[in-house]
């Protein structure tokens, strides 16, 4: 039947919805895999915080964990179907690594007679072979005094015990970290002076004596460390495994002990968030698996911190030169591409870069300058935090170039202007003008700088990075900033904890952990510069002369 | 201050600029010596006046070389003064060298003479470090009285042997004036090592090599561990025999040269399982030990340039592939590896013998007056070269030329494969997969972002995708590897339906929705299409997911040769069907992975370049009485295609550096195929990995330069290409404007 004209089609449709809907398809794609991505790092990462209840199974005659009635007691990490019929199956966390001789044990879900979860057992922290669980039945302290666990104050007196060892365990930190480590320091300067000089002399004889004395003073700190040593061992815990077993350990081994059946929401809540406080300040322990990431971030903040005081100054300066002083020709506009192009140069190629060029080279002529007589052993002729951030600094200088040339080129031109036809010269112009108004933008370039540098790994694993430094970059021994050393890194730090590790299932945690507080960091610095690009580009866009 | 200031900014500016670029030159500066010749100088001359010199031998460090005279005689040279010592030495009267072979790894020597006797001397170096720290080499012989091989009255025409801790095999060609035939002997010596030291070597075994020689042999070389036998007969043939369970047996017969020419030299290159040969028209080839359907056979790998006579003196490094052969003109110093030749030079004088030093450093050559040269050698990275980084090369113990990358052994005897091929080709295989994963999603979500999201809306969305941009790629290799990739490896077939279904799901659900009326199509505004896909797209990857199993049990069996029934397992079905791998880290994996690193980057851009479509066109069109499809299809993606072209391009360069991803979640292996299932190790995550530990300065340091060097240069040009469509689609807009 032929249409009639002017009646309205309803079955018309627009040609090529179905296009535009599987585009809108594709955007749902993408937001949902960044969404999934950051919730899968939020949730892993915070539940390695939240104290999680112990449970208590026993197990069916026929598993294979074969001890006392096979009891088994630990925290559910893992909860799967196998991979092969579909049975489910539990990880748990048994700890007592030193009795077990592994911390991890899967289950089968059909092997389990019974569930329960005791009140009075403890999880502790100790400082050797990870976190212990168990059902403590008495402390003896100083090989005398004795309390068990039926009496009423036992755990008072636990807790006490603790508290004591862990200041104790403060105190010897210092002195042989501290104060050893500075009379180690001073006798390696006296050392090295010693040789440059003749045998004979008096200035050799005054070394002498001063190392005498020094290790008079060394002597003294090493016995006071070794009684606070001895103290700590004095006190023992005797405590029985969930599986049977008596086991007695000396209370210095012990950090801190929570008993998560007994804690209600609030004490959770409590524990939670003290745990992130000693993640974040603590210095790790067993081979990064246990403790907190404290080097790293300090590590991370201070390349950071370096890498912006260098990155700064170049990149600003040099884009003022780009916009304001380089005649605007072909030149420039091919130096402008090839600059845009170095951001996208591999950061690898960089820290090749940095090896040859800063670490051997640069380094290398340090050394023999300067350092010559500790050679062979390098000082600037190796990897180091200076070395790192500077090739960081030369990685980010496009982004900060780039950032700056649309601050600079984003000034009114009448306010240019106006200053010059006040009579202001040209630097006058940029000083008070120009720059002002841009230091928003310039600052969005080096918050995108900062974040890029934050979480590259690749160059740094070349030019410094090390999965555990002996110390700090920064410290109280002269000269306080320490440019030669060799330094701990939040994204190495992952890397290392996933690939390197003795013991990858226990650093699980400890890597969602990590990861948890670098995209933090990231989405914060990314956050902020976006922020601050569209707050300018509200601020400016309906600005004219 | 104003002046300072502007010449301050305009120096500083520029030492910024150059400092970029610099980056560039030093790498290149790094790269270049691997492109070197060697360089070979004529340090010293030292006259001996020593008659009938025969073969010189020398310490590593070349300072006390010592030099065989044909009575037997072996003679010290005191470099610095030039005098000669005789050494003690215990021959027979009238001993005259017939033949003789030097083994420079253990300074072994075996002389051997006409009555069928040889001498085994052992010359023993140390050095001797005086108060100043200056170090003198002491040199002693130690030599055995003289050993029987063959009867009194045959001469030994070719002795070799090989030495170990508790065994020595010696083999000889002997012939008698009389008897037309040659006999080879082989002696096996054995001693015991207890915690007291090592014994005395004893002879364990003595037997005649007995085999129908189609014609007689004239020389002989002992292979590694005494297990072997190379030998060369007059008909210009060359046997392989090997030992087996105690027995001699012929393994293998070949004519070398196929022209039928003479054969005048073979000789072991370092590592005894290459030998070189020469001819006497000149040519001169190399024959390896090479797994063949018969095992382990000699076959042709190498031929290098012709000299214009077969090589009357022949010398191999000790510590590579390297080796020297003169005639009477000439001299050459060639590499097998790479088949090059590093130097050569005329000669003035004939040589008879020559050396090249255990470290690489310098060549001594001793000519018939007696006369000692000694020449530096600089050849830093004679393993280098354009071939050994770009051609396939047959490497000793391979079935044929192929790219490898494998450039650290255990040992001395390990020939360094430094193919950056395979490396390229993982970068463009990791840079494919990440792209093929990549572009449909970032082209999709910048289309319907730039053209029918609601434009209050892209606020929100453009920071989330920017998010993507910032996650550290440490954190998504980590990711990948330890979370994704063991559950990936268990359901493929569910990540196949899923591949299937979001499309087919979204296609579907667009359709259908259409084909509503009106009034029910408005619950569902323009531009926030989008949403309704959140739960859908969870929704059917849930039901995918849980299929997975089910779609294996049906598609992806194979039969199971252990139990006979068969097994649904989609990783064994993969090998069966395809015949290639299936790796738990693969390139799927990678892939993933890299979309993350990837996708942002590709949005921003696209997104960019289709929103700055000038809005005239827009309007144009849509007034015209296009639907929103067709002028985003017809009118905006042809107008911005240079835009999008260059954010694909920017996307291109960025997985194609992308290091961390890749040392996480491949396997690292330098393999080249395009099996999804795979690993691969590409350009960057190969610098990250060995950079660390290459030795500065060293071929393998420079190689990985030469690496970064190409992996630099890929992005600039494809940074570049991107830039410039960029500028020239900046450009089209102006003049639509």
């Amino acid at each position: 039947m032929k249409k009639d004209p002017s009646k309205f089609d309803f079955t018309v449709r627009p040609k090529g919805e179905t296009s535009v809907w599987l585009t809108a398809a594709g955007l749902a794609l993408g937001t949902l895999m960044v969404l999934g991505l950051l919730g899968l790092v939020f949730v892993e990462g915070f539940k390695v915080f939240w104290p999680s209840d112990v449970i208590e199974v026993t197990l069916k005659g026929d598993s294979s964990f074969a001890q006392n009635g096979h009891v088994i007691a630990g925290t559910i990490t893992k909860k799967q179907k196998k991979l092969r019929g579909g049975a489910e199956e539990w990880q748990l966390f048994l700890g007592n690594k030193d009795a077990y001789g592994f911390g991890f044990k899967y289950i089968d879900h059909a092997h389990i007679e019974s569930i329960q979860k005791p009140l009075d057992i403890v999880v502790a922290e100790r400082t050797e072979y990870g976190d212990a669980i168990f059902y403590p039945q008495k402390i003896t302290l100083n090989a005398s005094e004795s309390v068990s666990i039926d009496h009423q104050d036992f755990f008072k007196v636990f807790e006490n015990q603790l508290q004591i060892i862990d200041q104790r365990r403060d105190e010897i930190y210092t002195i042989e970290k501290v104060e050893i480590g500075e009379i180690n320091r001073k006798m390696e300067l006296l050392q090295q002076k010693k040789k440059s000089l003749d045998p004979a002399s008096l200035e050799t004889e005054s070394i002498l004596n001063s190392l005498a004395e020094l290790q008079t003073k060394y002597e003294v700190l090493a016995s006071s460390a070794k009684v606070l040593r001895n103290q700590q061992d004095l006190s023992t815990l005797e405590y029985q495994l969930p599986t049977g077993e008596e086991r007695s350990l000396s209370l210095g081994n012990f950090i801190r002990i929570h008993r998560p059946n007994q804690m209600n929401v609030f004490e959770k809540i409590g524990h939670f968030f003290a745990e992130i406080y000693r993640f974040l300040t603590e210095r790790p322990r067993e081979a990064n698996t246990e403790g907190g990431i404290f080097p790293a971030i300090f590590g991370t903040f201070i390349m950071t911190v370096l890498m912006s005081a260098a990155v700064m100054p170049f990149g600003v300066i040099a884009a003022i030169y780009l916009r304001e002083y380089a005649s605007q020709g072909a030149l420039v506009q091919a130096t402008r591409i090839a600059v845009n192009n170095l951001a996208g140069v591999p950061s690898i190629v960089f820290g090749v870069f940095g090896l040859g060029f800063f670490v051997y080279f640069l380094g290398g002529s340090i050394d023999q300058l300067f350092f010559s007589d500790r050679l062979p052993t390098a000082t600037f002729g190796t990897g180091g935090i200076l070395w790192a951030s500077l090739t960081l600094a030369l990685m980010t200088v496009p982004v900060v170039i780039v950032a700056t040339e649309e601050a600079l080129a984003a000034v009114p031109r009448g306010a240019r202007e106006a200053s010059l036809a006040c009579g202001a010269s040209k630097w006058q112009t940029i000083q008070r003008i120009v720059l002002p108004v841009s230091a928003p933008g310039i600052l969005t370039g080096l918050i995108l700088a900062m974040a890029r540098g934050a979480g590259e790994v690749a160059p740094l694993m070349l030019v410094g990075v090390v999965k555990l430094a002996p110390s700090l970059p920064i410290d109280g021994l002269f000269p306080f900033v320490h440019f030669e050393r060799k330094f701990m890194h939040l994204g190495f730090h992952i890397y290392d904890l996933g690939f390197q590790s003795p013991d990858s299932e226990a650093a699980r945690p400890m890597v969602f952990a990590t990861t948890l507080l670098l995209i933090i960091l990231v989405i914060f610095l990314n956050l902020g510069a976006i922020f601050l690009r569209n707050h300018l580009r509200k601020k400016y866009t309906s600005s004219s002369f | 201050m104003d002046q300072f200031m502007n010449r301050f900014i305009i120096v500083g500016g520029l030492a910024v600029i150059f400092a970029v670029f610099g980056i560039f030159f030093f790498i290149l500066v790094e790269v270049m010596p691997l492109f070197d010749r060697a360089e070979v100088t004529l340090e010293k001359s030292s006259p001996t006046h020593l008659q009938g010199a025969i073969l010189i031998g020398a310490d590593e460090w070349m300072e006390h070389p010592f030099i065989v005279s044909k009575d037997g005689s072996i003679h010290f040279l005191n470099t610095e003064t030039g005098s000669i010592t005789d050494a003690e030495l215990e021959k027979p009267d009238h001993f005259s060298v017939q033949s003789w072979a030097y083994h420079q790894n253990d300074q072994t020597l075996i002389t051997a003479g006409d009555s069928g006797t040889y001498i085994l001397t052992q010359i023993l170096y140390k050095p001797i470090y005086a108060q100043d720290g200056s170090r003198k080499i002491s040199a002693q012989t130690i030599a055995e009285k003289a050993n029987r091989i063959a009867p009194n009255d045959q001469s030994i025409l070719s002795i070799d042997f090989e030495a170990g801790k508790t065994m020595r095999t010696i083999a000889a060609i002997s012939q008698s004036p009389n008897d037309l035939n040659h006999h080879v002997t082989i002696q096996t010596f054995e001693r015991k090592r207890s915690l007291f030291g090592a014994g005395k070597f004893s002879l364990s075994a003595e037997e005649p090599l007995d085999g129908d020689f189609p014609a007689n042999p004239i020389q002989l070389l002992v292979g590694t561990g005494g297990e072997s036998l190379i030998i060369r007969l007059e008909n210009q043939t060359i046997q392989y025999w090997k030992k087996s369970a105690d027995a001699w047996q012929l393994e293998q017969s070949f004519t070398p040269f196929t022209s039928k020419n003479e054969i005048v030299s073979m000789d072991f290159i370092q590592g005894k399982v290459s030998i070189n040969l020469t001819s006497d028209e000149g040519e001169n080839i190399i024959f390896s030990l090479t797994p063949t359907k018969k095992g382990l056979q000699f076959v042709q790998t190498k031929s290098l340039e012709t000299l214009d006579s077969g090589a009357d003196v022949y010398a191999h490094s000790v510590r590579n592939k390297a080796f020297l052969i003169a005639n009477e003109t000439s001299i050459s110093l060639r590499y097998a590896t790479t088949e090059a030749i590093r130097w050569e030079s005329s000669l003035d004088t004939p040589i008879v013998s020559a050396l090249i030093g255990g470290k690489y450093d310098k060549i001594l050559t001793l000519a018939e007056s007696g006369d000692v040269r000694f020449y530096n050698l600089i050849d830093h990275h004679p393993e280098a070269g354009f071939k050994a980084y770009f051609s396939k090369i047959w490497y000793e113990g391979q079935s044929e030329p192929k790219f490898v990358w494998q450039s650290t052994g255990g040992s001395d005897d390990f020939e360094p494969k430094l193919s950056l091929i395979p490396l390229i080709a993982g970068s463009l295989k990791g840079t494919f997969y990440a792209l093929l994963f990549a572009v449909p999603i970032a082209l999709m979500a910048a289309v319907y972002t730039s053209q029918f999201l609601k434009p209050e809306l892209k606020r929100i969305i453009k920071p989330t995708m920017e998010i993507m941009a910032s996650l550290p790629s440490v954190v998504l290799g980590f990711l990948g590897a330890l979370r994704l990739a063991p559950i990936l490896e268990q359901r493929i077939p569910s990540v196949i339906l899923i591949c299937i279904a979001i499309p087919a799901a979204a296609i579907i659900v667009g359709y259908a929705w259409n084909q509503f009326p009106v009034n029910i199509r408005v619950l569902i505004p323009h531009g926030l299409e989008f949403v309704v896909f959140f739960p859908i797209l969870c929704i059917v990857s849930y039901v995918a997911w849980i299929s997975g199993p089910l779609f294996e049990q049906f598609a992806f069996t194979v039969n199971d040769p252990v139990t006979g029934g068969s097994v649904a397992d989609f990783r064994l079905w993969w090998t069966d069907f395809t015949g290639s791998d299936f790796q738990q880290r693969n390139s799927l994996v990678v892939g993933f992975m890299m979309g993350f690193a990837v996708i942002p980057l590709i949005f921003t851009i696209a997104e960019d370049a289709l929103s700055n479509v000038p809005p005239t066109l827009v309007a144009g069109s849509l007034a015209l009485g296009a639907s929103r499809w067709q002028t985003t299809a017809r009118v905006i993606l042809p107008t911005a295609s240079a835009g999008i072209f260059s954010a694909l391009m920017i996307g291109l360069g960025r997985a194609v550096g992308e290091t961390m991803i890749v040392v996480m979640a491949t396997g690292n292996t330098p393999i080249m195929d395009l099996n999804i299932f795979s690993g691969m190790r590409t350009l960057s995550a190969n610098i990250a990995v060995e950079l660390p530990e290459a030795p500065h300065g060293a071929t393998l340091y420079r190689t990985l330069f030469l690496g970064a060097l190409v992996l630099f240069m890929l992005t600039f040009l494809v940074n570049t290409v991107a830039e410039v469509m960029r500028n020239r689609l900046r450009n089209r807009y102006k003049v639509i404007n």
